[in-house]
C-alpha cells in the first residue's frame, strides 16, 4: 500500500528524519489557519498516489494566506493524474541549495534490500542511473543486521559528499533505513533531500510503499486501505476478496488466477475486443465469492459478455459454478457469459454452469474459448 | 528422471490438518506422491489420510525420514516454519502460501545462504513430475510424463500451458512453480540449469508475466549457459502502469519497469521464441524440436 506523502512524512518524523513543518488540510479556510501557524511562504501539495506531481501542476508556491487559500481551493476537488484530490499538504517553504536523493528499496531477483545515494536529486532514481551513473551508490543490505552508519557514512562519502555534510546525510539515511525495516516498506525514499542555503538537510518528498502483506503488523497505524483506491469497483473488489483492475473496454473477465486473468485480457485485445476489467480471485474460491465477484463485473454499464475462466486446483470450481449460477438466475442474466474451466472437478462444474444458462466451452486453450464467446457476440450483433 | 522431485521422494505436509492441507493431501497422494508425515504444532498423534502427524519437523525426519516439505502454513507462520525446516534438515521447500510478508521471504532466503537446501515459493502452486509425484495444489489431469520442463510465475498459466502440451503429446519432465511474489526463494535461472543438466530433458518452457526481472535474468542465462531450446509465454502486454495485477510481484513500476515487452525483447535477443497466448506454445515447441 502507497501512502500519502503526509503520512510517510510522519513516518519519516518519527523516527528522526528532519521534514520541513507541515499540516494536512481539506478545506481552504483550514489550510489558511496553519499556514499561519506554520508561517509563510509555503508550498501547496496535492496529496495523490502518483508521482510527477510537480509537472502536473499539483505543487503551488504561496506568499500570502490569500493565496494559500486560492491555492487550495483550485487543488481540492481537481483531479491529478485521473486521481481526484480530498487532501492538500501543507508545507513550510525552503530555501534549498542543493537536492540529493536517499531510498531503500527491495532487488526482487537477489531478494535482499538496497540502500541508494545519489549527490543528485529531484528526478527519478532510474533516470539518474542512465544519465549520470557516477553521482549513484547502490548498496545490498543484509536484512539481519541492517545499515551500519558506516556503510551509509561511506556511501555518502563515495558519491562525493564532504565533512559535516557526510555526517548529516549518513544519519538521515540510516533513519530511513529504520523506516523501511519497521513498517515493512517496499520502497521508503526521500527524494529530493534537500541541502538548505544555511546547510541544514530535510526531505522536501516522502514516498513510502508498505507490503500490502505485512499490513497486519502495522495496525497501530491506522492507514484506511480502501478509502484510498480512488475507483469505487476497485474498491468494492477489495472489500470482497478479489483484486479487480477496471480497464476501458466492454467484456467482463474473471479469472482463478492473475496468470490467466492477465492472459485472457491480452487475447481478448488480440481478437480485437476491449476487456473491461481484470478480476482474479487467488485461491480463495467459494460460491460466495464468485456470486460477488459477478455482480460487481456486472455493475459496469455497457457490458457487452462476460468471460469466466476458471482452473480447479487449489480452488473448488463446482463451488465457484454454483455462485455464478446463483447470480444469473437471480438477476436473470441476459448478456452472453462464456466459462472455460478445467481441472478438479470439472465435469461437474461445466454441468453446474450448463444448468444457469453459462456457454461453456470445454477446449482447453483459453484462445479458442474467447473465439467462441467472439462468435456469439458476432450473432447476436 | 526429473528435476527436484521423483516417485521416491519422501514427502512431508506442514499444515496437514486444516482444511486446505488435508484436501490437498488427498489428491496428491492420489496422485503418487509418498507423502511419510504431517506437521501441525500441538496436533502431534493425529492421522490424516492414515499420514502420521507431529509437532515438530525434526521428529517427522527423525521418524519417517522425511526430505521434502511442502507448506499449507499460513503467512504469519511461514517465517519461523522455514528456519525449523532448515534446521532439520530437510532439503526441498516448497511454499504454496499466499501474502507472506516480504521482509520475512528476505530473511528466509539470507538464512537460508549457507545451507544446501532448495526453497521455492511462496505463491507457488507447487513442483510436478508428472506421473511419479507432486508437491503442491495443481490438478493432476493437466500434466502427462514427457521431455519438455516447465518454469512458471502463474500457477494458472503453468495448468493451461501444460494441459495444451499434454494434448498434442508433449509430456514434461517437471514443472516448477517458481512463485508470483516481488521475491521468490529459487529465480527462473537456477532451473533452467537443473533442465540444462537433466538427460531426460529436451527443451523448457518458461512462462512469465509483467513484474521484476526474472525473465530478463533468465535471458542473459539463456545467452551465456544453455544449449538447450527455450520457448515462453508473458503474459500482461495489456496490464496497466502501477497496478498489482493480483500476484504480487505482478507490477509495472510508475517509471516503466517491468513491461511484458521489456521481457520479450529481452527473451528474443536471447534467441528464445515468444508465444502469441499459452496454447500457442505448443506451435513454438514442434518447431524447435523439429529444428534440433
Amino acid at each position: 500500500m502507497r501512502l500519502y506523502e503526509f503520512e510517510a512524512s510522519r513516518l519519516f518524523a518519527r523516527k528522526g528524519i528532519p521534514v520541513p513543518r507541515n499540516a494536512v488540510v481539506t478545506s481552504p479556510q483550514e489550510a489558511r489557519e496553519k499556514a499561519e501557524e506554520i508561517g509563510l511562504p509555503v508550498m501547496l501539495k496535492a496529496q495523490v498516489l502518483t508521482g510527477g506531481r510537480g509537472l502536473a501542476g499539483a505543487v503551488q508556491a504561496a506568499e500570502s494566506l490569500d493565496q494559500v487559500e486560492r491555492g487550495t481551493e483550485s487543488l481540492l476537488g481537481s483531479s491529478v493524474r485521473g486521481l481526484s484530490v480530498r487532501q492538500v499538504m501543507v508545507v513550510r517553504k525552503v530555501n534549498v541549495a542543493k537536492e540529493l536523493y536517499l531510498g531503500v528499496t527491495i532487488d526482487g531477483y537477489r531478494g535482499t534490500p538496497v540502500a541508494i545515494v545519489s549527490s543528485e536529486g529531484g528526478v527519478s532514481v532510474n533516470q539518474l542511473v542512465m544519465e549520470q551513473p557516477k553521482s549513484v551508490v547502490m548498496k545490498p543490505v543484509s536484512i539481519s543486521k541492517g545499515l551500519r552508519l558506516a556503510e551509509a557514512r561511506e556511501m555518502c562519502l563515495k558519491v562525493g559528499m564532504e565533512g559535516l555534510e557526510v555526517t548529516q546525510v549518513a544519519s538521515i539515511l540510516s533513519a530511513l533505513y529504520r523506516v523501511f525495516e519497521s513498517y515493512d516498506c517496499l520502497v521508503a525514499e526521500i527524494n529530493p533531500l534537500a541541502r538548505t542555503t544555511q546547510g541544514k538537510h530535510l526531505g522536501l518528498d516522502a514516498k513510502v510503499e508498505i507490503d500490502d502483506s505485512s499490513l497486519y503488523r502495522h495496525t497501530d497505524l491506522n492507514l484506511d486501505f480502501e478509502g484510498r483506491i480512488d475507483n469505487p469497483r476497485e474498491r468494492k473488489g477489495r472489500e470482497i476478496g478479489v483484486t479487480y483492475v477496471e480497464l476501458d473496454g466492454d467484456i467482463g473477465i474473471i479469472a482463478s488466477g492473475a496468470g490467466l486473468g492477465m492472459a485472457s485480457m491480452d487475447i481478448i485485445k488480440q481478437q480485437e475486443m476491449q476487456p473491461a476489467n481484470f478480476l482474479e480471485t487467488g485461491g480463495g474460491i467459494t460460491a460466495e465469492l464468485l456470486y460477488n465477484a459477478m455482480d460487481l463485473v456486472m455493475q459496469k454499464e455497457g457490458l457487452r459478455a462476460v468471460f469466466i475462466n476458471l482452473y480447479g486446483g487449489i480452488n473448488p470450481i463446482h463451488e465457484g459454478a454454483q455462485g455464478i449460477g446463483k447470480y444469473m438466475k437471480e438477476y436473470n442474466v441476459s448478456i452472453p457469459v462464456v466459462a472455460k474451466a478445467l481441472g478438479n472437478r470439472q465435469e461437474e462444474t461445466w454441468k453446474i454452469f450448463r444448468e444457469h444458462g453459462v456457454h461453456v466451452v470445454t477446449d482447453i486453450s483459453t484462445e479458442k474459448a474467447i473465439e467462441y464467446l467472439a462468435g456469439i457476440l458476432e450473432r447476436t450483433a | 528422471m526429473s528435476i527436484l522431485l521423483n516417485r521416491e521422494t519422501k514427502a512431508l505436509i506442514q499444515g496437514i490438518t486444516g482444511r486446505v492441507g488435508q484436501s490437498q493431501t488427498r489428491w496428491m497422494l492420489e496422485y503418487g506422491t509418498n507423502i511419510v508425515a504431517g506437521v501441525t504444532p500441538g496436533k502431534g498423534g493425529w492421522s490424516v489420510e492414515g499420514i502420521p502427524v507431529y509437532d515438530t519437523v525434526a521428529e517427522a525426519v527423525a521418524e519417517q525420514g522425511a526430505e521434502a516439505s511442502v507448506f499449507f502454513v499460513p503467512p504469519k507462520g511461514v517465517k519461523e516454519a522455514a528456519i525449523q525446516t532448515i534446521d532439520a534438515g530437510i532439503k526441498l521447500i516448497v511454499v504454496i502460501t499466499e501474502h507472506v510478508p516480504v521482509h520475512d521471504v528476505m530473511e528466509i532466503c539470507e538464512y537460508a545462504t549457507d545451507s544446501n537446501v532448495q526453497l521455492v515459493g511462496p505463491t507457488s502452486p507447487g513442483i510436478i513430475t508428472p506421473g511419479e509425484a507432486k508437491l503442491g495444489i495443481m490438478p493432476g489431469n493437466m500434466f502427462k510424463p514427457g521431455r519438455i520442463g516447465l518454469i512458471s510465475r502463474s500457477g494458472t498459466l503453468t495448468y493451461e500451458v501444460s494441459v495444451n502440451l499434454a494434448n498434442a503429446g508433449f509430456g514434461q519432465s517437471t514443472a516448477v512453480g517458481i512463485g508470483a511474489d516481488p521475491v521468490v526463494f529459487t529465480n527462473a535461472p537456477e532451473l533452467l540449469r537443473l533442465f540444462e543438466e537433466d538427460p531426460d530433458t529436451d527443451l523448457v518452457v518458461l512462462v512469465g508475466e509483467v513484474g521484476g526481472a526474472q525473465e530478463e535474468e533468465a535471458a542473459e542465462y539463456i545467452k551465456k549457459s544453455m544449449t538447450k531450446p527455450v520457448v515462453a509465454y508473458i503474459a500482461g502486454l495489456n496490464a496497466p502502469q502501477e497496478k498489482r495485477m493480483g500476484h504480487a510481484g505482478a507490477i509495472i513500476q510508475g517509471d516503466g519497469r517491468g513491461t511484458a515487452q521489456s521481457k520479450i525483447s529481452a527473451l528474443q535477443e536471447a534467441g528464445v521464441e515468444i508465444a502469441q497466448f499459452p496454447a500457442d506454445v505448443v506451435r513454438l515447441v514442434q518447431k524447435r524440436l523439429a529444428s534440433s
